[in-house]
This record gives structure tokens, sequence and C-alpha cells, in this order.
């Protein structure tokens, strides 16, 4: 009952926000002379109006409730895990691989094509999980470093072994697809994936004994040691779900949304996935909120531009800003004791001296 | 003479929603010791701080020297002649003594330091109160006892009248708490004022001219000297009769349950910390261990428990072989730990009582992967019942527990394992009395159902009232072994500095 009030404040909390981000958006919309009512309803028709339009905001959705989710399980463990991205496009050519050179019933090469980039994905964040798990190298520098690596081994790939031999660097067709339910947006039965694997990692963390050892060694480390959990153990295994999922939404954008690999194509879905998990602090109810509001922005950005004259970048500016006021972690913090307790606390330093 | 020179009336100060100190009063007349007493988030402590500016009071008036006070800070509690040494020192451990006293009130001589000028006032104060510290060596290089006497001098430096000590002997050895009550004494002699916060009533009663208790942030009562016994001011504290000399069963030692032969062991900064050490402890005794911190009581300790890494030498649980196992092997051997640390090691504050309770007992409490809640709140809720845990829910956060209920938690957790050894490493530091007196009798009641303890406690009275033998270690090794009854305060607190009456500068 107190967890559940607790979330929805944090539900509030960023709606104030959202709000708050939206009305200096609108200054900014009135300085270069435009109607920022006339923009915002532009953006929201070209998020939400129409089936086409509808259709784009949920295929926005789904890779960035993955990313995102991915993001944050590993920080549940304590790892900071900006290997996503990569992690993205090793599911994206594995599942290619399959869905080209398999030859199998659809019933049995999709799932297939999902098992073998969920398998990669979590192989991929195995190695900067154990390096820091047992070397304490840095897991940050590491999956920065991979991305590049992950990008490179794909886009090497479509251009030469994997080439369709086309214009652009992508690979040949895949057999099987997912259903694209609302034509002629790119929106397919992939979503459900996503929200499915979305909620079992709501229930794993909260309910099973895999999630109360991620979380405990997520807040203290040396606790879980103590009791005889293994901090190192399970770190790996966190990052590795992590990289799975990752690779799951590979798999979503290749066998729902393009049909075949096409190069490149996750740049800044790792970024804006843990953009997401951030702004809540990784809280992983409420990080749908705000894929779902970044997949608003990407979709509607576009209408904004075409039919009023307020620039796409805008949409930009506010998602910062918006970034901005989330993480000033007092604004709208609701509980007024914690905030005046950490006023007038005793900040020791300036009677040190 | 006796004209109060601090007077504080219905002093308010809340956090958050906690009441610390509610309508206190304190006053302090020249030249006296005046003891603060209570048991742990009695308030003692914030009401000094509030004195000393740093919090601001919600509501009561402070006056200092007869001048009603408005917002103070501790720049003009300074500038009033009031002064503080806190729990934790305030010092530059790469300074010298000397650097260290004169940091921020530097006599000058143009443009360079005036160094003669500012020893000389140093040497004056530490001939005055028989002080005896070294202004040369760096901070870092001297005792806890020398590093307190350097706060005092600093403070006395700045040109305090009003001394407020929180808690000050908490760290020292017996000796060097007595060399310490000899300067207050000589402070006292030169006319300071003394506030004593402490809640060692043995202590309080030698030293103080009055004791004023205080109870859940209330004062409860001042009491002058001769007023006073250790019952009264005990009752004063709790608010009822405690019994905290456990009526001791004689123990029938059993087979050896922890075996520890030729142990080596690295510190956290030099390597073999622990040098050679063997001991052992048998089912149904309990075998305290007696030293200052940091002479390798936490190194062992880690080695037993698997949480550091052994170099040589073997240890034994039960008859199986844990040197260097993981501390799920050490635990499935048969070990049961109280850790010193109950914030880092010992619960998991973000989490609740409930999720604190089963962390050892994972396994019992899932099935096919999953937690099973309910069993899980049944058990939490009966744990808390029977050690008697406060505030009641299980569903609380562990951070919002006082110390002595957060170590509750611990103590439960860790006695409800079934082990054959248990380990408790300061099971009380920082506990009120109340607290204290329920895990000494958990101890005791633990060791009489046959289980092997192993105590570490910084606090003499706890090894000898408890422990059936007594090992003292000092730099890594056992300096001495002895049955309870042949060791006294005296004996211990020689053999903790190393076996020499004047061993000062080896027990750094």
């Amino acid at each position: 009952m107190k967890r559940f009030s607790g979330s929805l404040k944090g539900v509030l909390r960023i709606l104030l926000i959202l709000l708050m981000a939206m009305g200096v958006g609108a200054l900014i919309i009135l300085l270069i002379g435009e109607n920022p009512l006339e923009a915002y309803g532009a953006l929201l028709r070209g998020a939400f109006n129409g089936k086409r339009n509808f259709g784009t905001t949920l295929a926005n959705f789904t890779p960035l409730l993955l990313t995102s989710f991915a993001f944050a399980i590993a920080s549940k463990a304590g790892a900071f895990n900006v290997g996503v991205e990569g992690e993205v496009f090793l599911g994206g050519i594995v599942a290619a691989w399959i869905g080209i050179n398999v030859h199998a019933p659809a019933a049995v090469l999709i799932p297939l094509c999902f098992l073998g980039a969920a398998l990669v994905g979590a192989l991929w964040a195995f190695l900067p999980g154990a390096l820091k798990a047992y070397w304490n190298v840095n897991e940050v520098c590491v999956t920065i470093l991979m991305n590049y690596v992950a990008q490179f081994i794909t886009s090497y790939l479509v251009s030469g072994p994997m080439s369709a031999g086309k214009a652009n660097a992508q690979s040949d067709y895949v057999q099987v697809t997912l259903t694209q339910f609302m034509k002629p947006s790119s929106v397919n039965t992939g979503l459900f994936v996503a929200i499915v694997i979305a909620a079992v990692m709501i229930w794993m963390l909260s309910r099973t004994s895999f999630g109360y050892k991620v979380r405990m060694v997520g807040t203290n480390a040396a606790f879980a040691e103590y009791t005889g959990i293994s901090p190192r153990r399970v770190l790996i295994q966190a990052m590795m779900v992590s990289g799975a999922i990752g690779g799951v939404a590979g798999c979503i954008e290749v066998l729902g949304v393009h049909g075949y690999f096409l190069n490149n194509f996750a740049t800044g879905l790792g970024s804006n996935g843990m953009l997401a998990a951030l702004i809540v602090k990784c809280d992983l109810r409420t990080v749908p909120i705000i894929a779902l509001f970044l997949g608003v922005l990407k979709s509607g950005a576009m209408g904004m531009q075409q039919s009023t004259g307020v620039p796409k970048s805008i949409v930009d500016t506010i998602t910062a800003l918006f970034i901005i006021f989330a993480t000033m972690e007092t604004l709208f913090s609701f509980n007024r004791a914690n905030r005046r307790q950490k006023r007038g606390n005793p900040d020791s330093k300036e009677v040190k001296k | 003479m006796n004209s109060p020179i601090i007077e504080m009336r219905s002093i308010v100060k809340n956090f958050g929603d906690v009441k610390a100190v509610r309508g206190a009063s304190f006053d302090l007349r020249q030249g006296e010791i005046h003891s603060l007493i209570g048991e742990n988030g009695a308030g003692k402590s914030t009401m000094m701080k509030l004195l000393y500016g740093m919090y601001d009071r919600d509501g009561g008036d402070i006056s200092v020297g007869g001048a009603q006070m408005g917002r103070i800070t501790p720049k003009l509690a300074i500038e009033k002649g009031v002064g503080m040494v806190h729990q934790e020192f305030m010092l530059v451990p790469e300074l010298t003594v000397l650097e260290n006293i004169i940091l921020g009130f530097e006599p000058r001589k143009g443009m360079v330091l005036d160094l003669p000028k500012a020893r000389a006032m140093v040497q004056r104060y530490i001939d005055q109160y028989d002080m005896d510290v070294q202004m040369n060596k760096r901070v870092n290089q001297i005792s806890v006892g020398e590093a307190q006497r350097v706060e005092i001098i600093k403070i006395l430096s700045r040109g305090a009248n009003v001394l407020i000590l929180d808690e000050p002997t908490a760290v020292l050895t017996p000796q060097e708490a007595s060399h310490l009550f000899e300067i207050l004494e000589n402070l006292r002699r030169d006319g300071k004022s003394i506030v004593f916060i402490s809640h060692r009533l043995n202590e309080v009663m030698e030293i103080s001219d009055r004791v004023t208790v205080m109870r859940r942030g209330e004062t409860i009562g001042t009491l002058s000297r001769g007023e006073w016994d250790y019952g009264k001011l005990a009752r004063m504290m709790i608010g009822r009769e405690v019994f905290l000399n456990v009526d001791k069963k004689a123990s029938e030692p059993g087979k050896p349950v922890l075996q520890v032969e030729h142990l080596w062991t690295s510190g956290e900064k030099e390597i073999s910390k622990i040098r050679d050490l063997s001991m052992e402890v048998r089912a149904g005794e309990i075998v305290g261990i007696a030293g200052i911190d940091g002479n390798g009581q936490s190194e062992l300790i880690e080695a037993i428990t698997g949480l550091r890494r052994v170099e040589k030498g073997r240890i034994l649980l039960d008859g199986t072989d844990v040197t260097n196992g993981s501390p799920e092997a050490v635990r499935r051997a048969g070990l049961a730990h109280i850790p010193e640390d109950r914030n880092l090691r010992g619960l998991n504050r973000s989490m609740s009582i409930e999720d604190n309770m089963v962390a050892t007992k994972l396994r019992e409490f899932t099935k096919g992967g999953m937690m099973d809640r309910s069993a899980i709140r049944r058990y939490a809720e009966e744990l808390v019942q029977r050690y008697d845990v406060r505030p009641g829910n299980p569903q609380m956060p562990t951070s919002s527990l006082s110390g002595g209920n957060a170590q509750k938690v611990v103590v439960a957790r860790e006695v409800e394992m079934g082990a054959k050894l248990l380990v408790a490493s300061q099971p009380t530091r920082g506990v009120d009395i109340g607290a204290i007196e329920s895990i000494e009798a958990i101890l005791e009641e633990v060791k009489a159902q046959g289980v092997a303890v192993l105590l570490v406690s910084a606090d003499l009275r706890e090894i000898l009232s408890l422990s059936d033998r007594i090992l003292v270690m000092y730099e890594g090794r056992i300096t001495g072994s002895m049955p309870v009854d042949e060791a006294n305060e005296n004996t211990l607190g020689i053999l903790m500095m190393g076996g020499s009456l004047e061993g000062k500068e080896e027990a750094r």
C-alpha cells in the first residue's frame, strides 16, 4: 500500500516536471514568433492522430521500452551498462543471420531468432560484467568502447559477407517477419513482446529470489557478500539479463520494422533508453511512462515541423529541459520532512575547519 | 563562582517527524564538570550541538554568560568561549600536531608563520594541564588518546572556557581514559567548565560535580555529587530497573568448534596484519577477544567468516576446513556472524526489516525461485516480537530504526540461523543500555544451548561479564590468554597496550 502511493507520487512528480518543461518550451516557441498552443496541438496530432501517427509513436516506444529496461536492470545490481546499444546491434545481426540462413517453419524460426539475439546480447554483456566483478574494470569505459566494436562488426558484416549487394549497406531480407498491425506505420507484434518482457522484469525484481539478490547487491554489496550471496555472480547475471533484453530489442527491429538488417539502425536507441531510465532513477514502474513520452515527442516532432513553422529541434530542447528538471531532486519531492532534514542537517563541513 | 554561564531552557529540536529534543533544559556553572547522560538517541549530543550552533533549534532559550543568544553558529559559539570535541576528530591527518592546532588561527610575523610563537603557546597548554602531546608528529602517527588531547588544546587555544566533550572515552583504553580524567580535573581547577557526554555510568560518577539525565529528548533530572548511585542513574536513564550483570552459568565447554591454526592474513594497508595466530573456541563457551581497535581483531574475524583471504594457516569449523571458503560456504559449515559494522555489513539499510531478516535464510523462504512473501511476513513478525524490535512493523526500512533496534534485527537474524559458531563482533557498540541488556542476555542464552561464541568487544566490562575465557590481541598477535576469573580491567588494559605500563608510544 505504501509502496503503491510512493509510486503514485513518482508519477505525479513526472507529470508536473513534464508540464514545466512544456511550459518553458512554450516560452521558447513564443520567442521564435510561433503560437505554442498550435505547435503543441500539431505535436499531439503528429503523435496520436490517425493510425499512421499513433502507430509510429508505438513503433518508437517499442525499442525504447526494452533498452530502458535493459539499462535499469543492470543498474539495479549496481552496474552502469552503457553498452545496451551494442547489444541491440549484435542481437539484430544474429536475428538477421538466423532469419536468412536457417530454414524452418515460422513457428520455430521466429523464437529461434529471438533466442539467438538474446543469447548473443547476454554474452556481449557478460564481458564487461565479468571484468567489473573480477578485476574491478570500470564498466562504463568498457561498454562505451564495446559499442563501437559491436557497431563496426555489424557494419562490416552487412557491407561484406552478409551484404544484399544494394546501394545501402544492408542484409538480405529475412524469411519471417513480425506482423505489422497498424500499417502504414511499422509498429508490430514486437510491441507485445516488449510489454511482456517489461512486466516480467518488474515481477522478477520484486517477487523472485533472483530479483531480491539483484536489489541487495545493488544497494549494499558488502552486506550481500556477508550474507553469503556472491555479489560478483549476481552482478554478472544482471548484466547478462540486461544484454539479453538489448538483443531482443535488436531482433524486434530487424524482424518487425525493417525485415532486414539495416546498417547503423540502432544508433541512439541505447542512449535514449538509458536517458529514459535515468530520468526516473531506474524506477521500473515509471520507466515505461518516460519511454512512451520520448516516443511521443519523436513522432510528434515530425508532424509539428510539417504543419507549423516550429523546427523539429525544439523537441530536443524540451527533452533536455525535461531531463534538467527531472534531475533537480528536491523539485516536487513531496516529502517535506525529508527535505527539511536535508536542509537543516549538520553539514559538518563548515564546522570542520 | 557558582553562577550559571550556560543556560538552556525548554529546548526543542525536530528532525522531520522525529522529535529529538522536546523541552529539555540544562545549565552549566563556572568551574564544574557537568555530565549529560542518557541512552542512544536520548538527545544528549543534539542538545550540545544546538549549543555549539551545529543545528538551529526549533524552540527554547539559550544564554551564554548571561546574554540571550539568537541564532548560534559554531563561529559565534567559539567567540563566546564555547568549544566542542566531537566524536570524530576533526584533524588533518597529514599535518603535524602543531599545524593542526594553529590551523586557521596562525600567528604571523609579516608574511610568514611565527612558528616559535605558536610552539610556545602550545607548550604552555601542555605544561599547564599535563597534556603530553608531541607537537612535531603528524596526526596520523599518534594514538587516539593523543589526538583527543590535540583537539582539547586546539579548543583551548581558541579561547574556550566551556568545553563540550561528546563521548570522549568511547575510543579510549582504560588507562587513556583515566589520563583524560586527570586533564579534565586540571582544567576544572583552572576554572574551565566542562560538559561531559557519556553513557558509561561508572566514569560519570567518578568525575562529575553534577549529572543531568536525558531520556527521549527530555531532561529527567539533575543530581549533584552524593545524591546518586549506579542503580538510581540507570533507572533514570531507562525508566525502569536494569540488570546488566548477566547471571552467568558455569560453562561446560564441549569439543572445539572453531580452530584457528597458525593463521596469517593481510590488512587493508599492510600485508601480514595477523601473524601466526592460533586459537580455538569450544562448544558452549564464550571466548572474548579484548584489544584496542585496529590490532587485527577485524581482520581475524573477516578471515574466519570468509570475507578476507588467508595467506597461510588453517581454519576449521566443526571439523570442516573453511580456509579461504566463500562466505556462503562458511555459513553452510555452521557460522552465524554479527558483524562489527552494523550499517555496512550488518544490514541493508534501504531494505525493509523483513527483507533483512531473511537475508541469510533465503533458501528456506524461496519456492521455485519465488520469494514466499507470506511466510517471510510471518517469520519477521514473530522475530520482531520475540526480540522486541521497536517499532515492530516488519515492512519498515531498517534505516528508520534506532541503533539498538537495528542491532536487534541483526542479532535476531543471526541467532535464528541455529549455527554451531556465533561470531559476535562489537555486538553492543553504539547501542543503548536497554538493548545492551537484552543482547548480552541473548548471547548468554546461545551459549547455554551449546553454541560456541567468539566475542570481540572494545568494552572491557562486556568482555569481563560475558566471557569464559579472554584472549588479548595486540598488533596481530594474541598476547594474553586467561580464564575470566584471573582477569580484570587493569591487567587487560596493560596487555592491550602491548604489555608495558608506559606503552603509549607503542600503542598507536
